[in-house]
């Protein structure tokens, strides 16, 4: 009995080899369900990856204040606005703020990062397509990016007028790779350009996206030239000892809290920590949108369905003759089911080799770098069997359950 | 003792105002190594007796015994594995699967049995060596003529040994030539041992046969062996008076056959509605 199935899978394969292009248009709703979905998780896995990569780089001890409360968990809608935002709105942090969490012993280095609003004015016309941003001198080495041309300003030129470039920003404005020693105009002030920031890894839907646009400026000048209303989104701070981030976390929080009177307008985050809550946003949006991609599977599946009814009305004769010789209900049920498993997963592998053609697309032409792991791909072939077994069976069943001789009489 | 044993068997399609009766109340009985021609008029049944001796239907009423064992009342899997084991078909219009070469047509009884794939292959092969078309083997069944095609489906039937081999009308299909090489192939096996049922129109054929059964209206009216090599002698009759066929019969549905034949036995009940207008009209 050992070569039954054999047997059953060669009339299978047999009766597909016939109807090419029927069998593909039936394994299309499986195709297009298979390839999206593993698309949309292998994207979801790779900004995830990005993100931890990026955290990695950075290192994860570096602490993050944002202004509004963080609750941690599913829950977190705050969160969730600021980190798509890029931005957050609610802004309580203060100068103030930021200058006591520097003088803090526990802290090594930190710089507040303020958004400053404004029209900046270069040589070629105005400016938009990034934010200015002021931070301390400690911005680089806080993020662990290296500055490509000049240098960053220190933390004694916190009223000086310089500005470094993100190195999109710095071609945009000038035209040229290295505009050092440039100026343009923003508020009514000349700032000089003194340096380039070495191109950011960017990562889709982290506030990094946005720094290979950005201009830095210090700022006690960005609060300067604002008079003081540029608002502080975030507190970037280190640790002086990477093994007690936790009570530096602490102690910042202790800090801030006694500032506010008690009041937690503000979120004291390791960089491992603010993971997992993108982590959560990423997973619920990528669930999402692969539910709705999974019911084109579902309507594949229909499909494969109405194909082989159709297959098994034709195929009467067919039926009768082998029934005749001697088949069973059972070996005609297996023949049957074999064909429809066969193209579901014929459809499934078609539609994994094009996911993985969309992958690559992506990866060579945008920034994202999605990652098709083995588990999903597992996943997949598993589905798009079960699909063919599943709607399979009752044409299958129809085609096992016929009267050989009704069968023998169709033509 | 006799390989096929029917008793009374009667087969009724539909039911109510509808029913037509296609067999009724026949007894059969065929020995081992017989070569049965069975004859009669379109729409006497004699399809229905095959596919009730070939287990491809079951009788309404009666009881059938194959090879010593009750087969009346079979479910479909059963029936089927002794389709499978036992009998041979061979159809009035080949049927081979076309998809299928030559060589694996005849070897799909096999691949129900389970039976390796070479070693199937290489039986098929040797069958097909058997009836004389092993040059064909890797033909697709459209490029065969229809004698070859017929041959191969012969090396199909034969390819599990069945005790039995039942053909419906096996030359149907095919010229004279061609039907002679047929018959000669399915008389040198009978000559070895096999039982054969054949359904056949051409009286000339039952020069092939051992025994004539003559079926009507779901009966068997006449039956006589015949010795080999010689036209049974009632169907002598009928192919002799075959151009006696009038308009006049054929409106009745009667052919010459029938007419030859003597009357029915008298112990048969009266007809049905459907059928005693046909009467009516021959009167």
């Amino acid at each position: 009995m050992r070569s039954l199935p054999r047997g059953h899978i060669k009339a299978g394969l047999d009766s597909m080899r016939r109807a090419k292009w029927r069998n593909f248009w039936t394994m299309l709703g499986v195709i297009i369900g298979v390839s999206s979905v593993i698309t949309i998780v292998s994207i979801g896995e790779g900004v995830k990856q990005q993100i931890s990569g990026q955290i990695h780089h950075v290192g994860s001890d570096l602490i993050t204040v944002r202004p509004a409360q963080l609750s941690t968990g599913e829950s977190a809608g705050a969160t969730n606005i600021s980190l798509l935002s890029g931005v957050t709105i609610a802004g309580s942090l203060s100068s103030a703020d930021a200058l006591a969490v520097h003088n803090l012993s526990e802290v090594a280095a930190s710089t507040p990062l303020s958004a400053v609003p404004g029209k900046v004015q270069a040589d070629n016309g105005v400016y938009s397509a990034g934010l200015v941003i002021g931070a301390s001198g400690d911005l680089p080495s806080l993020l662990k990016q290296d500055v490509e041309f000049g240098e960053f300003f220190s933390n004694g030129d916190d009223n000086e007028y310089y500005a470094v470039l993100g190195a999109h920003a710095a071609q945009k404005m000038f035209q040229e790779a290295v505009p050092l020693g440039r100026s343009f105009t923003f508020h009514g002030q000349q700032f000089m350009v003194r340096g380039i920031m070495k191109s950011f890894d960017t990562t889709p839907l982290s506030q990094d996206a946005n720094f290979n646009n950005a201009i830095f400026i210090p700022n006690g000048v960005a609060q300067q030239v604002t008079k003081n209303t540029a608002t502080i989104y975030e507190i970037l701070a280190k640790p002086k000892d990477a093994r007690h981030a936790d009570a530096t976390v602490a102690a910042i929080n202790h800090k801030l809290e006694s500032l506010h009177g008690g009041a937690g307008a503000f979120t004291v985050l390791r960089q491992d920590q603010s993971q997992t809550n993108s982590d959560a946003v990423l997973n619920l949006l990528t669930s999402l949108v692969a539910g709705v991609a999974a019911i084109s599977l579902l309507v594949g599946g229909i499909g494969i369905m109405n194909v082989m009814s159709v297959s098994v009305v034709e195929r009467l004769h067919e039926i009768g003759i082998r029934k005749a010789i001697g088949a069973t209900n059972r070996q005609i049920l297996g023949q049957f089911m074999v064909e429809a498993t066969a193209l579901s997963l014929t459809g499934g592998i078609i539609g994994i080799a094009i996911a993985a053609g969309v992958d690559a697309a992506l990866r060579f032409f945008t920034d994202l770098r999605p990652v098709l792991s083995w588990q999903i791909i597992l996943l997949a072939t598993g589905v798009s069997v079960i699909v063919g077994v599943i709607f399979g069976s009752f044409p299958a069943l129809k085609a096992a359950r016929k009267d050989p001789i009704e069968a023998l009489r169709a033509e | 003792m006799a390989v096929i044993e029917l008793k009374d068997v009667s087969k009724l399609y539909g039911f109510g105002d509808a029913t037509t009766l296609a067999l009724d109340e026949v007894n059969l009985s065929i020995e081992q190594g017989e070569f049965v021609a069975i004859m009669g008029p379109s729409g006497c049944g004699k399809s229905t007796l095959m596919n009730v001796i070939g287990l491809l239907d079951r009788p309404s009423h009666g009881n059938y015994t194959l090879g010593g064992k009750k087969v009346g009342r079979l479910r479909p899997n059963q029936a089927a594995k002794i389709r499978r084991d036992t009998i041979g078909f061979i159809f009035q219009s080949f049927n081979l699967l076309p998809r299928l070469t030559v060589l694996e047509n005849v070897a799909l009884p096999l691949t129900y049995k389970g039976m390796s794939q070479t070693k199937r292959l290489k039986q098929a092969s040797q069958m097909l060596e058997r009836v004389g078309i092993q040059n064909r083997e890797y033909f697709m069944p459209s490029q065969l003529s229809g004698g070859q095609l017929q041959c191969a489906a012969i090396a199909r039937a034969l390819v599990n040994n069945p005790k039995l081999i039942i053909a419906d009308e096996p030359t149907g299909n095919l010229d004279s030539a061609a039907s002679r090489l047929v018959m000669e192939l399915l008389s040198e096996i009978h000559k070895m041992g096999n039982t054969i049922l054949f359904v056949t129109h051409n009286p000339e054929l039952t020069r092939y046969a051992t025994r004539v059964v003559y079926m009507h209206d779901g009966s068997i009216v006449h039956d006589e062996k015949t010795p080999l090599g010689q036209v049974a002698g009632k169907a002598r009759r009928a192919l002799y008076s075959l151009p006696k066929t009038s308009e006049e019969d054929d409106m009745a549905g009667v052919s010459a056959l029938m007419k030859a034949l003597p009357d029915k036995p008298a112990k048969r009940k009266p007809r049905k509605k459907t059928t005693s207008k046909r009467k009516a009209v021959k009167k």
